[in-house]
């Protein structure tokens, strides 16, 4: 299972409270993720990535173990310690509240 | 540069520290720091700051102090409620410190002010509640080459980072654009616990003595993020990127911009759909107290009608089109929330799927407790 950690705001549009868990077939990448988390919670298309271009959105980041895989492809495999469960996937959002 | 007996003896946990020492208390005495924004990040960053003699602190914010800023703006008290945001910090931090030079600007800050302001001070720490301040101080920090100290808080969650500092990245290199306008959440329409910005502040107060010091490790080219309902703090690595259009190698931002349309205008909460039918709290009162036969429907979160209520049925209205079968077209319909943007979208959603008589509660309970019934809590 891959942990996947969501921004405040989205974990409320996908009605979750906390990490949510993903089965992904095949490599695990970054895209593979996406997939299955947007399988799972259809709401979340197109706020994570462009409904048509799948590309990022300019206000989204994601990061594993310590690095910044935004810029990365992404088809890129995701590191071990995600893959295994024992690090999430962070899917990180500009905020501006102070 | 000479210190009096008494700032000796005031500084002397940072004199006797080989980093600081005399040398750095001198550095601290002579920078200037400029917060912008004194709310919930402002409020520790110019307490802290003002603590540690910063010789001068900027404040820049045009608002006045309200009751709900008190959960988390340490700075501002009670009696302050009314006051503008600058007179009240700066008596506060004179309070803590008289050997600060206080210089406060009680504008929003702009376009047209923005690098005049800033161009006064070496350090800009960034506490503002909103994108376009934020992009605004980014684009006037890197192009006054002036480093700063970023920081943004939502509910418990929080971010913090150096940027346009020693060739590494700007605000715009990590998020280009700013979300559409209603997507992300403010803390006033999501809320934030109060003392995360306290968290984030004192992390952005102990980055920007770090930058005038010239010790330790910025979190320049690192982002800090907090979570602290599960306490993590986590770091990761974040790089300039080359094309960013105001640092990259070819800038296309070379100069302000109009931020308000870079990020879109918004309230606190919004609607920028096509219009939807409308009925006034008072109108609304009238068709209730005649007893007519009204389906007022509450849209809000289950945890928002705890605090106030009007006889209705709820369902939120991310769960409308999964519950829609629970409503009955044929009968009259008034959708409310707290202001009037979410039941807006609600009615929007109801037209669209067929009911002919469904109408907006125009400003939500906002109106309704401020015109038709006083005595119901705000919040």
């Amino acid at each position: 299972m891959i942990r996947i950690e969501l921004p405040a705001h989205l974990r409320t549009l996908a009605r979750v409270a906390g990490d949510v868990s993903v089965e992904v077939d095949g490599e695990v990448t970054v895209r593979s993720v996406l997939n299955a988390l947007e399988r799972r919670y259809p709401m979340l298309q197109g706020t994570i990535r462009n409904h048509v271009s799948q590309e990022r959105r300019p206000f989204i980041r994601f990061f594993a173990c310590g690095k910044d895989l935004s810029l990365t492809s992404q088809d890129i495999r995701l590191p071990d310690a995600v893959i295994d469960g024992s690090e999430p996937f962070l899917v990180v959002g500009a905020i501006a509240g102070g | 540069m000479g210190f009096s007996n008494e700032e000796i003896l005031r500084y002397s946990r940072h004199l006797i520290m080989p980093e600081v020492a005399l040398a750095g208390q001198q550095k601290l005495s002579a920078a200037r720091v400029l917060c912008v924004g004194a709310g919930g990040l402002g409020s520790p960053v110019a307490l802290y700051l003002a603590a540690a003699g910063v010789g001068t602190l900027g404040i820049v914010d045009f608002d006045v102090v309200d009751l709900t800023n008190l959960q988390r703006q340490i700075i501002h008290t009670t009696a302050d409620v009314g006051r503008r945001k600058v007179e009240s910090a700066a008596e506060k931090i004179a309070a803590v410190n008289p050997h600060v030079t206080l210089q406060t600007f009680p504008v929003s800050l702009s376009r047209e002010n923005a690098l005049e302001i800033i161009g006064k001070f070496d350090v800009v720490v960034d506490g503002t509640d909103n994108f376009a301040t934020r992009y605004l101080v980014n684009d006037a920090c890197v192009l006054s080459k002036t480093p700063f100290v970023y920081a943004s808080v939502f509910r418990f969650e929080g971010q913090a980072s150096v940027f346009a500092h020693d060739g590494g990245p700007c605000y715009r290199c990590l998020y280009p654009e700013p979300p559409p306008p209603g997507m992300v959440p403010s803390c006033a329409e999501g809320g934030v616990l109060g003392v995360l910005p306290g968290l984030l502040g004192v992390i952005q107060a102990t980055e920007a003595i770090k930058l005038i010091l010239g010790a330790g490790i910025s979190l320049a080219g690192r982002l800090l993020l907090v979570d602290a309902l599960g306490m993590h703090f986590r770091e990761f690595t974040i790089k300039r990127n080359e094309h960013c259009p105001v640092c990259g190698t070819t800038p296309s931002v070379t100069e302000l911009i109009d931020y308000q349309q870079f990020c879109g205008i918004r309230g606190e909460e919004s609607y920028t759909g096509p219009a939807v039918p409308e009925i006034t709290p008072e109108e609304l009162k009238q068709l209730l107290d005649a007893g007519d036969d009204i389906v007022v429907l509450d849209v809000r979160e289950p945890h928002e009608r705890d605090i106030c209520r009007l006889e209705s049925h709820l369902i939120p209205v991310d769960d409308l089109p999964a519950r829609v079968h629970e409503l009955d077209s044929a009968r009259e319909l008034v959708a409310y929330c707290k202001s009037g943007a979410r039941s807006a979208h609600a009615v929007a959603f109801l037209q669209s799927v067929g009911f002919r008589r469904v109408r907006n509660l125009r400003g939500g309970l906002d109106a309704w407790a401020e015109r038709i019934d006083p005595a119901m809590p705000r919040y």
